[in-house]
């Protein structure tokens, strides 16, 4: 019944968007954020992804066919995921960039799967995405294990005993915290005198906070997203809680020090280098060309995985044209440390990237991100 | 014992601002008998006039800051209030006799028909006031450091709430906006003209969540297109806890709800804290249907 009325959506939505680009056109997919929650992720996502194609279409396309990007919004949900991924497969592209949040890439893996379309997530890092055995999806990002190992790594490597882990109940950030929770009881590494979850989207943490400084931690480890870190490092200047307060990968983006303002000085995160911290020139020309077009910095990590995204597609249609089969097949055999914005990029058998790619970053007092030494 | 006071007065704070949104739900819906589910972009709406007069005028640099709190705080108010009396005339008069279902259903239009326009306006992304605006003075009681603003905004929304109760039990428009709301014909035939009356209720309610909403931009900074909805649920369920279309009732609604909160994340759970809240407010319908302090009234929606 679900096939046969996703197969009509796709069949209604197809006819409304036969006839709009040139046959000759190597489509590209980007389903992202663009409005929603996250909206500020899908944005830049999308900005930098129109460069990208822009430069290479000025350079002569792909093999001497241009690129179409094709945009849809996920509306930061997995609903809205649904109805963006049927768009993408009614319009004909044979490969789809998306999306940001685990659950609204979730919701959208398997249209593009029956659809034989090649998806590579650019931040969602839940475990359970490649356990499915689809031949067809990728992601850019790491996994929340191999976070959740740096995670008790650092923790440990600072030298925290009693550790406090914060989450707000959504599946990225539980898996997170349940994954470093456990890594930190087996290894005795300290001892965990706080676990418990906090409302996204509100503004008031200051109850959450007043019973947190009660049990007096070393550090906090929060692992949610950016919006509620920046209120947490806000309000905790407010009251004169000074403890360290440390975040996971979807608190690297530049509107945390926004809202956090001076406050945000001294805090930590784990995330995936940034292109600054790199070595590939090709990278720093490139946010380079965005400063300039944009006026403003690619907000997060999750937007130049995106662009990793698209470097890896361009070299797989390079060499295997626009086929969403040999292209997969390209990307698991034959794409090895490729040079991209944030590092090495191989897949293994599963989609997942491949290799030890966390980092550890610091705030400084002007607000920038800190690589910090291993 | 400290951390008791300390989460009564984070409690307190929240529930000010609960408070001042709650009151412009009660008040159209003692009037009308309406749900104005467009109250929440209201406040919404506010905290965004707010922050665009902060940045184009510049104003942080001229004034002081908590003169400065004040001056957006009129002017959001002054705006959203009119804001408010054109939804009322372009959404809800027309509607006026037809079958109340009708008219929910334009409020629930109009609540995203403003979102939206909001977020097409300014933008997807969240905007965050300049910070160090607001001093950062703590005041030591009971032992317990408690931010100085967070005084300043329960103590602003108790003086807004008390002009209001003085307002409508002392003066004359308050006599009749009490006069329409306990009987709209009977009113009109003592020389009461209802639809000013009603536009009245339409310019105080949202002129307070506007308030409400500069406010909560001032203190936490940042601000969404759509934060209405969560801070309009939670008022929405602080006016019935306390007896819907009753303005007392939505100012102890709302105190009561920010303190359930506090305490709850605070003794029971964190991650519950919603759940509790909502638990307190089943517990308190399932024994007083009308709501703490609400009259018994025949119908509700």
């Amino acid at each position: 019944m679900k096939k046969t009325f996703s197969l009509i959506t796709v069949m209604l939505v197809s006819l409304l968007y036969t006839g709009v680009a040139s046959a000759a056109d190597v489509k590209i997919g980007l389903m992202a954020p663009i409005t929603g929650a996250f909206a500020s992720e899908g944005q830049d996502m999308q900005k930098l992804l129109e460069l990208m194609v822009e430069e290479t279409n000025n350079s002569g396309g792909i093999n001497g066919s241009k690129v179409e990007l094709l945009v849809e919004d996920d509306g930061s949900t997995p609903r809205s995921a649904a109805t963006a991924a049927s768009r993408l497969v009614a319009k004909g592209a044979p490969v789809v960039i998306g999306t940001y949040g685990s659950a609204v890439t979730e919701a959208s893996q398997d249209i593009y799967d029956e659809a034989g379309i090649v998806q590579i997530g650019t931040g969602s890092t839940s475990i359970r995405l490649t356990a499915k055995g689809m031949k067809r999806f990728f992601r850019t990002c790491p996994r929340d294990d191999e976070q959740g190992r740096v995670a008790q790594e650092t923790l440990q490597k600072l030298g925290y005993k009693r550790v406090a882990i914060l989450h707000d109940n959504s599946a990225y950030a539980k898996g997170l915290a349940d994954e470093t929770k456990a890594l930190i009881d087996a290894k005795k590494s300290a001892e965990i005198i706080f676990f418990d979850a906090l409302v996204p989207g509100e503004r008031d943490y200051s109850a959450i906070l007043t019973k947190l400084k009660g049990v007096n931690p070393d550090a906090i480890f929060f692992t949610g997203y950016y919006p509620e870190a920046g209120q947490l490092l806000r309000q905790m200047a407010e009251m004169k809680f000074s403890i360290p307060l440390l975040g996971g990968d979807a608190t690297n983006n530049l509107d945390l020090v926004k809202i956090a303002g001076p406050a945000a000085e001294g805090y930590h995160f784990i995330s995936p280098p940034m292109p600054a911290d790199i070595d590939n020139p090709a990278a720093k020309e490139l946010i380079k060309a965005y400063v300039a077009k944009y006026k403003s910095q690619p907000s997060s990590i999750w937007v130049v995985l995106a662009g990793d995204a698209y470097l890896v597609l361009v070299e797989a249609i390079k060499h295997k044209g626009p086929d969403a089969g040999a292209i997969a097949e390209y990307l698991h055999k034959d794409l090895k440390d490729f040079e991209g914005m944030t590092g090495k990029i191989s897949f293994d058998d599963k989609g997942d990237r491949v290799g030890d790619i966390y980092r550890l970053y610091k705030v400084d007092e002007k607000g920038n991100f800190i690589l910090q030494p291993k | 014992m400290e951390e008791f006071f300390q989460q009564l007065t984070n409690g307190l704070a929240v529930g000010g601002i609960y408070a001042l949104i709650a009151l412009g739900y009660t008040m159209v819906y003692g009037i009308l008998r309406l749900i104005n589910f467009a109250h929440g972009d209201l406040f919404t709406l506010g905290a965004y006039l707010g922050f665009t007069l902060l940045v184009s005028w510049g104003l942080s640099g001229v004034l002081g800051g908590l003169a400065v709190a004040g001056v957006l705080i009129l002017f959001a108010m002054g705006l959203v209030a009119i804001a408010g009396c054109l939804l009322e005339r372009i959404a809800y008069r027309p509607l006026r006799n037809s079958d109340r279902l009708t008219a929910v259903v334009s409020a629930l239009g109009a609540s995203i028909f403003v979102q939206n326009a909001i977020m097409l306006v300014c933008g997807a992304r969240s905007q965050v006031y300049p910070t160090g605006i607001l001093p950062t003075t703590i005041i030591p009681i009971f032992g317990v450091d408690v931010s100085a603003m967070r005084f300043l905004m329960f103590g602003f929304s108790l003086l807004l709430m008390l002009l209001l109760y003085g307002f409508i039990h002392k003066t004359r428009l308050g006599a009749a906006i009490r006069a329409v709301a306990i009987d709209q014909d009977a009113a009109k035939l003592m020389g009461i003209d209802v639809n000013r009356i009603i536009s009245t209720v339409f310019l105080i309610g949202p002129a307070l969540g506007g308030a409400a909403g500069v406010m909560v931009g001032l203190f936490y900074g940042q601000i969404t297109y759509d934060m209405g909805f969560s801070f309009g649920l939670k008022a929405f369920t602080a006016a019935i806890l306390g007896g819907i279309g009753n303005i007392p009732g939505a100012m102890v609604g709302g105190i009561l709800l920010g303190v359930i909160e506090a305490l709850g994340a605070a003794y029971i759970s964190i991650a519950w804290k919603d759940a509790i809240a909502f638990c307190v407010l089943i517990l308190i319908l399932i024994f007083r249907p009308t709501g703490i302090l609400g009259e018994r009234v025949a119908e509700k929606i």
